[in-house]
């Protein structure tokens, strides 16, 4: 027999229901899905920023109601792929770089039609780059809209700490170590300074004996919020794909994985596995360099701001170091696509342009990029740091080394370290596998996991024909 | 020795009851310790959610919610470090860092200028003071969209539970009290579907929703099927529709109630506390459906469960473990309220069948 | 009397059912029309979403078939069970992961719920109605609340359980201690704990079977000299078999399904060194994120096939361990 405490229960339940019930709504004008996710734009802050954007757009038109999703970086991709298979595909995706348009071929949309369709001006952009989005076979996927090159990063305070020299502050320049000799700034050079950087708790560094590696508290170097393919480019462009689409371990990165590996598990300069989800390292959020205890990294132009949101330390850019002379600083660059199964292309257009144009510069500066329109690229500097001193103010964003930025323009990787491959989802997986076993594993056989990584990325390529 | 009502006690009697209490006291704390290391996570979540930020990363840190000292000198905010000098302890900020001499600043006198002081910083101890952050929780409910995920979440538990409920009940009621052709093979094969891997017909019913019905991104694919009622509801129901006695059906059709009429005047209000205990039991399935939210909805941020919006929060945020503890804590704050209001019935439920979902 | 009892009994009763079905008549066949008319929304649902799905989902497995272009579907014959089976070492990999971890988690999950249930149901427990609940509580917690504090409970530095540990003078916290999350050796006891939160119906299965247990049993046992240990393994466990065979059944079943939390924690990425990439994990990239929905279905189907074949054992080994009381045998 029902109990007067059961009734109640079950009423009270279906009260609390109703009432949620009742909340739900509905709307008209034509929506257009902006997703954010696979490049810049995930990051906490940037989330209200464009929401403002959004805002401003809806408010200054009523034909179009645009809709910001944004998905973490992480899950971005395989969101989006799902999204697709569900037939509930955005409309217009991106800040995204080559990763982000290599990982889904073929479902962006061609914008030659619409471009001469509504006349649209591209003489502000430099014609390189634009061809740049020109992919055959699929045509032109996106219009330029910023670039993002890379540097090195470093943490002042920490090597006021340590008492060493910084490192040189242009490309060609020579560091001047703690000995006064002159050294090329190379790959070998940043690893001795980084090697005086990684402190243990009882403040011994990574030089000396009595070193303690299970407790480290402070590491030297890092590539920052990469991959394989990305870190190992530090000593050269090149890709897993050869030209006859066969999968191949190039010599130069067979080379940078020893040297990482060494450096993760024999000198312990940079955060192995262990190391980089720690709490010393920033957890789960991966952001070694804001959490104070990192003193260089090598990152892109996106990273500023909001990367350094609770760094409490000065720091400055550098150049990347060389490897047998030549520096590569591997290069972002952004644009939106508009994916082709959008059934309001041109709404979707008008977005476009809207982002690319009126927009461009403040967006540009909220995800940290060079603007691609040779117009807006004049006082980018000067506006950069203006708008990033307004939201950020622990940086004296004025008095930086920009010119290292810049300069980082003139070494970019070729073949770019996102660039496509057959199966791209499903060959990222397998590379990204390799790294976590290497990079977990201190007594790991390099060579034999990069032979196994190789096969099993022709295996796939092979499936996919 | 006497008892409550005076009797003497033999000797065995007292030593028994010695025992018995020292068993019971044993026993007790014995299940007490399993308890709390069982129940510790649900302490360090709530714990956690109230600490800063800065605190959550800190290895060092204690346990209660704490903030580290620090002082403001010349413009700049420096920590507050216990020092140990010739005179003992002393409180000081650290200004300047160095490998193996770093300088100070006494806050009680910064008047006196930079202490220098000769030994590693790194092996100091910080100065705390216990600091609450209540803020966490607005700020959780505010950057997830708690109202939005909710309200989701509760019509989506609200409309399957009543549909199921009510469907299941007539194919319980089917079940237990008629004869028809196959009844104890379809019934073997009603109970068969609870271990079928709904991977198998995931695809099909996958594709046939998005590419056929065109139903991608709404709940429709979700809610749609439970509207066909669920094993594990029509086998409680059974079993609770076979106890009641036939009588009272067959008084009702005599006076010539019908059978749907039977069913739903007579066989339902007799069976309240089941069909609470199976809503019940739907409603916190619901709460924590994950796996077909994800794939359905696939990223319509508007429309997504608590479930979903948690671990995109997670993802986006992974920064702010004190945000994601609240949002975590705030999710079952829920189930769990509810759980204590109604748990006889609702374990009841689960011990009349041996079923859960 | 629970599920997989009645489980039985229908089954013995099926082969006369259909024979029985053949000679309806009358008052009989209006009874009959009234019940099928009451299971008829369950009757849809399932061909609709059960039968249906599963024939279809076999077809599947016999395209190359993506979803984005239904249209280029190709008749492939059986070169996804051939690539599945012969070609691919994903699914031995995935399919092994999965079976480590239902061996380590299986046994742990089942012995704890029974112990528990022996502990609440003890005679010298005080406030046992009190403690029932709270065991039950964190059943409550939703899944994905759970993972988020427990992710953060097993950190290695900053989580409780590691400092709980290191209090007992062993080596937890640090990087030389307990990583229970980034360790192959020990992802799969940390998976174990965070399943030990779901484990409260069992406890109250258990619970209810251990109260059926009737007392003469133990009396008789006392009286032959039999301690506590003695009553609880000659006794006890005899006693509550199909509780045991109930929960073994369905949490291989669940085991086999096992995705939530390492998609979680890692968004299947497989982490530690594929550790994590389960079986489930692995369906669910093929299928979604990759595409290749036949490829998707075929593994599928065989999760299906030895998900079957495992019960079926469970059932035929069940005839020689599991003990109905008041059931007689041949």
């Amino acid at each position: 027999m029902p109990s007067k405490k059961q009734l109640t229960v079950f009423l009270i339940l279906s009260l609390i229901l109703g009432v949620a019930a009742g909340l739900a709504g509905a709307q008209d004008p034509v929506r257009i899905r902006w997703y954010v996710g696979l490049g810049a734009g995930t990051d906490a802050p940037l989330v209200a920023a464009q929401e403002e954007v959004v805002a401003d757009f809806n408010e200054s038109q009523d034909a179009i109601e645009l809709v910001l999703e944004i998905v973490d970086n992480e899950q971005a991709y395989d969101v989006l792929s799902t999204q697709i298979a569900a037939g509930n595909a955005p409309d217009i995706v991106g800040p995204m770089g080559i990763r982000g348009r290599a990982s889904f071929p073929g479902a962006w949309l061609d914008l030659t039609s619409l471009i001469e369709a509504n006349d649209y001006d591209l003489s502000d952009f430099d014609p390189a780059l634009i061809d740049f989005y020109r992919v055959e076979g699929e045509g032109q996927l996106g219009i330029p809209f910023a670039v993002f090159p890379s540097f090195l990063m470093y943490n002042i305070d920490l090597f006021d700490e340590a008492g060493i020299p910084y490192p040189p502050s242009a490309y060609g320049e020579t560091y001047t170590d703690w000995e006064g000799v002159e050294q090329e700034w190379n790959i070998d050079t940043l690893a001795e300074v980084a090697k005086i950087l990684s402190v243990d708790i009882n403040g011994n560094d990574a030089t000396m004996e009595e070193f303690d590696t299970g407790n480290i508290v402070q590491f030297g170097f890092g590539n920052q919020f990469t991959d394989v393919r990305g870190r190992a480019t530090l000593f050269g462009a090149a890709n897993f794909v050869d030209a006859e689409g066969n999968a191949v371990i190039p010599d130069i990165w067979r080379e940078a994985e020893h040297w990482y590996h060494n450096a993760m598990w024999s000198d312990y300069f940079i955060p192995n596995a262990v190391y980089s989800g720690s709490e010393i390292m920033g957890g789960g959020s991966a952001n070694w360099f804001d959490t104070g205890n990192m003193g260089m990294i090598t990152i892109h132009l996106w990273f500023l701001g909001w990367g350094t949101a609770n760094l409490d330390a000065d720091w400055d850019f550098a150049p990347v170091p060389s490897n047998n002379g030549v520096a590569t600083a591997k290069l972002h660059a952004d644009t939106f696509g508009v994916m082709n199964s959008s059934e309001n292309p041109d709404e979707a257009f008008t977005v476009l342009t809207y982002l690319l144009g009126e927009r461009a510069a403040d967006l540009t500066s909220l995800y940290g990029g060079m603007p691609a329109r040779l117009s807006l690229q004049g006082d980018f500097i000067e506006r950069t740091a203006a708008a990033q001193s307004e939201v950020y103010p622990n940086v004296d964003w004025a008095n930086l080394n920009w010119d290292v930025v810049l300069a980082g323009l003139q070494h970019p990787d070729n073949p770019n370290h996102e660039e496509g491959m057959p199966s791209f989802l499903e060959a990222s997986a397998r590379y990204n596998e390799y790294g976590q076993l290497v990079d977990n594993n201190g007594d790991e056989d390099v060579d034999a996991a990069l032979d196994a990584l190789r096969d099993d990325l022709q295996a796939i390529f092979d499936a996919d024909m | 020795m006497t008892d409550s009502k005076g009797k003497n006690l033999t000797e065995y009697e007292i030593r028994r009851r010695r025992r018995n209490l020292l068993l019971q006291a044993s026993v007790t704390l014995f299940a007490l310790a399993i308890l709390a290391v069982y129940l510790m996570p649900m302490a360090y979540g709530v714990v956690t959610s109230l600490k800063s930020k800065a605190q959550t990363s800190d290895p060092g840190a204690p346990v209660w919610p704490a903030e580290a000292l620090s002082f403001e000198y010349e413009g700049e905010g420096y920590d507050i470090l216990q020092v140990p000098t010739e005179n003992g302890i002393r409180h000081w900020a650290l200004v300047k860092k160095g490998r193996r001499a770093s300088q100070f600043i006494d806050p009680a006198n910064p008047a006196g200028g930079l202490i220098d002081w000769e030994g590693n910083w790194r092996q100091l101890e910080p100065v705390r003071e216990f600091a609450v952050q209540w803020d966490n929780y607005p700020r959780a409910w505010n950057t997830i969209d708690f109202a939005r995920l909710l309200a989701n979440t509760l019509l989506y538990a609200f409309v399957t539970m009543v549909g199921t409920v009510i469907s299941s009940a007539c194919a319980a009621y089917g079940f237990a009290r008629f004869n028809f052709p196959f009844k104890n093979l379809l019934f073997m094969v009603m109970i068969g579907t609870i271990v079928l891997p709904p991977a198998v017909t995931l695809v099909p019913k996958y594709a046939f929703f998005i590419n056929v019905l065109d139903w991608g991104g709404t709940w429709l694919p979700l809610i749609v099927p439970a509207m066909f009622g669920n094993a594990y509801n029509i086998f409680l129901l059974r079993q609770y529709f076979l106890t009641i006695p036939r009588e009272m059906e067959e008084a009702a059709q005599i006076d010539g109630a019908g059978r749907v009429r039977t069913f739903v005047a007579v066989i339902l209000p007799q069976a309240v506390p089941a069909l609470t205990a199976v809503s019940l039991f739907h409603f916190f399935f619901a709460w924590n459906d994950f796996f077909e939210p994800l794939i359905y909805l696939a990223g319509n941020r508007e429309a997504n469960p608590i479930t979903v919006g948690l671990t995109e929060f997670n993802g986006l945020y992974s920064s702010e473990t004190q945000l994601i503890l609240a949002a975590a804590v705030i999710a079952m704050i829920p189930p769990l309220a509810i759980f204590f209001l109604a748990q006889r019935v609702f374990i009841q439920g689960i011990v009349v069948t041996g079923v859960d979902k | 009397m629970d599920m997989f009892t009645e489980f039985g009994a229908a089954r013995g009763q099926a082969r006369w059912s259909i024979r029985a079905a053949l000679r309806l008549a009358g008052a009989q066949r209006e009874e009959a029309k009234w019940g099928l008319l009451f299971i008829g929304p369950w009757l849809i649902g399932f061909a609709l979403f059960y039968l249906a799905p599963m024939i279809v989902s076999f077809l599947f497995s016999l395209y190359d078939f993506t979803l984005t272009a239904p249209d280029d579907a190709v008749f492939v014959g059986i070169d996804n069970w051939r690539r599945m089976l012969a070609d691919d070492p994903k699914t031995w990999e995935t399919l092994f992961v999965t079976f480590k971890f239902a061996l380590i988690s299986l046994p742990i999950g089942m012995v704890s719920a029974f112990l528990l249930a022996v502990l609440l149901n003890s005679q010298h427990l005080m406030g046992r109605n009190i403690m029932r609940t709270l065991f039950y509580a964190p059943t409550m917690v939703p899944l994905i609340a759970a993972i988020l504090i427990w992710s953060r409970v097993l950190n290695p530095q900053t989580g409780w359980l590691n400092q709980m540990i290191q209090v007992t003078g062993i080596q937890a916290v640090g990087m030389d201690g307990l990583r229970w999350l980034d360790d192959p050796s020990l992802i799969y006891i940390a998976y174990t704990f965070i399943g030990l939160w779901g484990i409260g119906n069992a406890i109250l299965i258990n619970l209810a079977s251990l109260q059926g247990v009737p007392t003469e049993l133990y009396e008789a046992a006392s009286i032959d000299g039999a301690g506590w240990l003695r009553q609880l393994w000659s006794v006890t466990v005899p006693m509550v078999t199909p509780v045991i065979f109930y929960n073994l059944v369905l949490s291989t079943v669940g085991l086999l399904q096992y995705f939530i939390v390492p998609y979680v924690l890692n968004d299947g990425n497989g982490y530690p060194e594929g550790s994590t990439n389960f079986y489930m994990i692995y369906f669910y990239k093929q299928a979604f994120p990759f595409q290749n929905m036949g490829y998707g279905a075929t593994l599928a189907w065989f999760m299906f096939i030895i998900g079957l074949a495992i019960t079926i054992f469970l059932f035929w080994s069940g005839r020689f361990w599991v003990y109905y009381a008041g059931e007689s045998r041949s």
